[in-house]
């Protein structure tokens, strides 16, 4: 029995390999016709589903631009569900060997194997989304979404009746506690009552149980949630409902909540993407400012406040613009102490404006969040 | 269990498993063409990239070890009569386990002295996992296969209690992660590539345990209590206790996976490492009949399975969902040929 | 503010139901002596099949039978390979849940962003107003409420009706049951597909009455879950609610803590609807054996 399994093994290795041949042949006699101007290979790995509505998506849609943008002259090749570990160094090494030469993993997670892959690949430009470490032909970049996270939670703090704020996060990771710290402050620095109370659902998309906890969070009294999931449609929409509202992350959603939409924090990489995929096609990754770690923020329109709900009073729409346009000038910044923990210490000093690193190794929720990261 | 057959019926017989593998992927090959897809084209470079490149074939080789190590554990409680459908959790136990000692005790400890004890420490993880369903199936009659599956959950939540707490690694921002094994702990490796010893350390654990549950007395004895536990009964044979230590061996040598993937190919723990991995090792275990030397073809095809799978995704733009369908039409053809009796 | 008593109770159910029709669905398998480890396949099948129909022709009503449709259609295969071809029950069902969770996530990726309008909750008159239990239990949509009277229906046509004691009979002693000039088979394939159905139920809820949502793996693991709690249910579906509404339950009281603010994991909470389960297996487990029907003892002890 065992010999008749590795002969048809053997069989199927064999008809793979004459495949293989002529398929070679296939491919360089393809290559031929094609002509001179061969394509740049540009790979982008997504850590979940590139239609969830939320994170992947504002990412794939970056690589849509990058695709529309430069045309013929580039190959786009994508990879999604790429889990955070060795795993991804495969897939970016696969891609390479199929002919990218610019990659960009998308996902926190995606950093140590990229950079493991850097390592061997000197000629390949790696652009990563979200870390804090780079090497020479590795480069990270970001987008401060606290910044409209802060000015949503302004928002959200004015049209609160219960002064209870609901946020459906995912994992206690900084990007997420940041996110979840601006909303609360941002919403008490126009109501100092406001409190944000945080449940984490363990996944990145599981609607039930955002249904569950967006139930839960209203029944509780919340009356105004948002969330840092991947998908997000589940919980703007329950909002409608239920008659709640709802501010948004990732994406402009208030097509689904007519009625309570509030605003919400979005990324647009499009532009952004085109710029770093132009660095690298011309050869100047090398001193660019996307050889270090690049953020972004509403000032360079990589993340933006989405636009606001019809039921938003005229007057709060006025407030949260000029503290807008006050961010975009430098006058405001979400996180410029002085700023208390849960437990009451001051983790970052008055007057104080932390930097990027500081900020991104966040581990704490800000006074007034009810929840716990407790471990 | 030698068995010998006129050469006619081979050979028919092997006609009859080359039409099995074949026609899941002619069958897939309709499914891509009618998404507009050059199947051909896509095949090739699936068979290309990954058997016929040195780096192709060292990720099979990586994707293909834990796997071959989970279906032997299989094997072994299988035989017993018991079916542990948990080498996931038992994997992440081990891993988490081995981990924890690896960056906790790791730099005080010579190389020669640390990796026993990580792989000490990942034999057990695994095996208390697994210890847990056989005491619950001994003492409260709770059948295995559920129980292993909701330890699975547990052992989930558990491995992302830690990485989030107790082991997360102060020099990584604050993110879910433990910090590296310390270089001096990690396997060795060839050349510059992630493939290491593991690989021959499975295949010898494939052919020992093969041995052990086909050569030996207590094999016979674990045959005998799986096949038909009264006679097991009436021949004095303790089924409970042997059964206890076939399901910790099982965990075990999940536990051990997880170690060994930790000292090799991943060397920090995060919350998905080895997703998945439990599960595909028990296909590869049934798909075999839980023949231990045959779980290494089948692990080696689902592992050949999951990393062109890749190449399928990146050079046709399909979903990363096509992977799952291809892997699970072939898995169905070699169920529905089944066992010849 | 309604009491947390209420928010339990209610969350139990909301979180409960889809697994619930996961219970009822793994109960008729085994019942005929099949065990169906594809249950969590044929729920995201039902799933994605009820929310693309509901999409397509604005009708949730046939999106509930595209589910139950699917959901059976995906059992039937299982019932195909391990009744007819005598595969290995569990490897087939796993690789089946494998297979509808890759096919669902292929063709379901347009719908993730389409909206539906699915299932609305109805209050009913007079019951909903009830304290503490009205707004919990009157106030569902209605698969929910089907599934309330859903058990006690299938307990009587199981352990009430002579089909019922046949259909039983096939999971006991097929011997029997051949006795009466019934073919096994047949009521195997039966009882299989009539499971699958009920999964695809299960799942439909999800998508189109609970989430009103299509995303790729949307049941999460609760079929899985499901299969585990039949045990629970000593293989009765009148007392399917006690397993998925623990489960749901543990979830609900896992968030109703979580939002309390203790100075606890978030993990270990998570943690908490597996672990409850499998103490309420542990706590149950004396008298369980000698109800689990003869032919799936084979099965899972094989």
């Amino acid at each position: 029995m065992k010999k008749i399994l590795l002969l048809g093994m053997a069989v199927c290795m064999a008809a793979g390999l004459s495949l293989a041949s002529c398929s070679g042949k296939k491919q360089e006699s393809g290559a031929n016709a094609a002509g001179s101007a061969k394509p740049v290979g540009i790979g982008f790995i997504f850590v979940g589903a590139r239609d969830d509505y939320g994170y992947n998506q504002a990412a794939y849609q970056g690589s849509v631009a990058v695709e529309q943008a430069f045309g013929d002259r580039v190959k786009i090749y994508r990879s999604e569900n790429v889990p955070e570990t060795s795993e991804a160094s495969r897939v970016l090494e696969q891609m390479i060997q199929v002919g990218a030469t610019v990659q960009f993993p998308t996902s926190y997670g995606h950093l140590d194997p990229a950079l493991d892959v850097a390592k061997n690949r000197k000629d390949v430009i790696f652009f990563h989304q979200g870390g804090l470490k780079t090497s020479d032909n590795l480069g990270t970049y970001f987008g401060t979404i606290w910044e409209p996270f802060y000015l949503a939670g302004m928002a959200a703090g004015k049209v609160t009746k219960t002064n209870k704020l609901g946020f459906i996060a995912s994992f206690p990771i900084p990007q997420v506690l940041l996110n979840i710290n601006a909303f609360e402050l941002g919403a008490k620095s126009v109501n100092p009552a406001v409190t944000t109370t945080v449940v984490f659902t363990g996944s990145w998309a599981d609607p039930a149980m955002q249904t569950n906890a967006a139930n839960s969070l209203i029944d509780g009294g919340a009356d105004v949630l948002t969330q840092h999931q991947d998908s997000t449609k589940t919980i703007i929409e329950i909002c409608e409902r239920r008659g709640v509202k709802a501010v948004g992350n990732h994406a402009d959603a208030s097509e689904l909540a007519p009625e309570g939409w509030v605003t919400g924090a979005m990324w647009n990489w499009g532009p952004t993407f085109i710029d770093m995929a132009q660095t690298a096609l011309d050869g100047k990754f090398t001193g660019s400012k996307y050889d270090g770690k690049f953020r972004g923020g509403l000032k360079e329109g990589v993340v933006d406040l989405a636009p606001f709900g019809k039921n938003v009073p005229p007057d709060v729409v006025v407030l949260v613009n000029n503290a807008k346009a006050q961010m975009i000038a430098g006058d405001l910044f979400a996180f410029e102490g002085e700023v208390k923990d849960q437990t009451g210490k001051v983790v970052i000093a008055k007057g104080a404006r932390p930097s990027v690193d500081e900020l991104e190794t966040c581990d704490y929720l800000v006074e007034g969040v009810i929840g716990s990261v407790a471990n | 269990m030698v068995m010998r057959k006129i050469p006619a019926r081979s050979l028919s017989n092997a006609g009859v498993w080359f039409l099995v593998l074949i026609s899941p992927v002619a069958l897939f090959g309709l499914f891509l063409a009618a998404q507009g897809v050059d199947a051909m084209g896509t095949y090739a470079s699936m068979v290309r990239l990954t058997l016929f490149t040195g780096y192709g074939m060292g990720e099979v080789i990586i994707k293909t070890t834990p796997l071959i190590f989970i279906a032997v554990a299989t094997c072994v409680s299988a035989k017993a009569g018991i079916v542990n459908v948990g080498g996931e959790g038992q994997f992440a136990m081990g891993a988490l386990a081995s981990t924890a000692l690896g960056v906790s005790l790791g730099a005080s400890l010579p190389a020669v002295a640390g990796i026993p004890l990580m792989a000490l420490a990942g034999i057990l993880g695994g095996l208390i996992w697994s210890g847990i369903a056989g005491l619950l199936k001994n003492h409260a009659n709770m059948n295995s296969t559920i129980t292993t599956l909701i330890l699975n959950y547990i052992a989930v939540q558990v491995v992302s209690y830690f990485v989030f707490g107790l082991l997360k690694d102060p020099a990584s921002f604050n993110w879910p992660m433990s910090p590296p094994i310390p270089n001096h702990l990690q396997l060795f490796k060839f050349g510059n590539s992630k493939v290491s010893i593991t690989i021959f350390i499975a295949l010898l654990t494939a052919v020992l345990v093969w041995l052990i549950l086909g050569r030996t007395k207590w094999g016979f004895k674990i045959r005998v209590i799986g096949g038909n536990p009264m006679a097991a009964l009436h021949a004095g044979y303790n089924v409970k206790k042997n059964q206890l230590i076939a399901m910790a061996i099982s965990g075990g040598l999940c536990g051990f996976a997880g170690m060994l993937e930790m000292g090799s190919v991943e060397e920090r723990l995060r919350q998905t490492t080895g997703v998945n991995y439990g599960y595909l090792g028990f296909l590869a275990a049934w798909m075999a009949w839980n023949n231990p030397l045959l779980s290494i073809l089948t692990a080696f095809v689902i592992g050949f399975l999951s990393v062109s799978g890749n190449i399928l995704e990146i050079t046709s733009g399909l979903p990363s969902s096509s992977i799952r369908i291809l892997m699970s039409v072939v898995l169905l053809a070699i169920l529905w040929k089944g066992r010849k009796k | 503010m309604i009491g947390a008593l209420t928010l339990l109770l209610s969350g139990a159910i909301q979180s409960g139901t889809s697994v619930l029709y996961g219970v009822y669905g793994e109960t008729l398998c085994e019942r005929v002596g099949v065990l169906y480890m594809g249950i969590e396949g044929s729920m995201v099948l039902g799933a994605f099949a009820a929310y693309m129909v509901t999409s397509e022709t604005g009708s949730p009503v046939l999106g509930l039978g595209a589910g139950m449709l699917a959901g059976a259609l995906l059992a039937l295969a299982h019932a195909y390979f391990v009744i007819t071809r005598r595969t290995n029950q569990i490897a087939t069902g796993l690789t089946l849940m494998f297979l509808g969770l890759g096919l669902t996530a292929f063709f379901g990726r347009k719908y993730t962003s389409i909206h539906v309008d699915g299932f609305r909750e109805l209050a009913i008159p007079l019951l909903s107003k009830i304290p503490v239990i009205g707004q919990a239990i009157f106030t569902q949509d209605p698969i929910t409420y089907i599934s309330f009277i859903l058990g006690p229906l299938l307990w009587f046509l199981i352990f009430k009706t002579r089909t019922g004691i046949l259909f039983r009979g096939t999971g006991e002693d097929e011997k029997v049951v051949f006795a009466y000039g019934v073919n096994p088979v047949l009521f195997r394939y039966l009882g299989v597909l009539a499971g699958g159905a009920l999964a695809g139920i299960g799942g439909a809820q999800l998508s189109i009455a609970y989430t009103h949502t299509w995303i790729e793996g949307i049941t999460n693991g609760r079929g899985i879950i499901a299969v585990a709690l039949v045990i629970l249910a000593s293989w009765n579906p009148a007392k399917a609610y006690i397993g998925a509404y623990i489960f749901g339950g543990a979830q609900a009281l896992q968030l109703i803590l979580q939002q309390q603010g203790y100075n606890i994991s978030p993990f270990l909470l998570l943690m908490l609807p597996y672990v409850l389960t499998l103490a309420a297996l542990f706590a149950m487990s004396k008298q369980k054996r000698q109800v689990m029907p003869e032919e799936l003892k084979r099965v899972i002890n094989n």
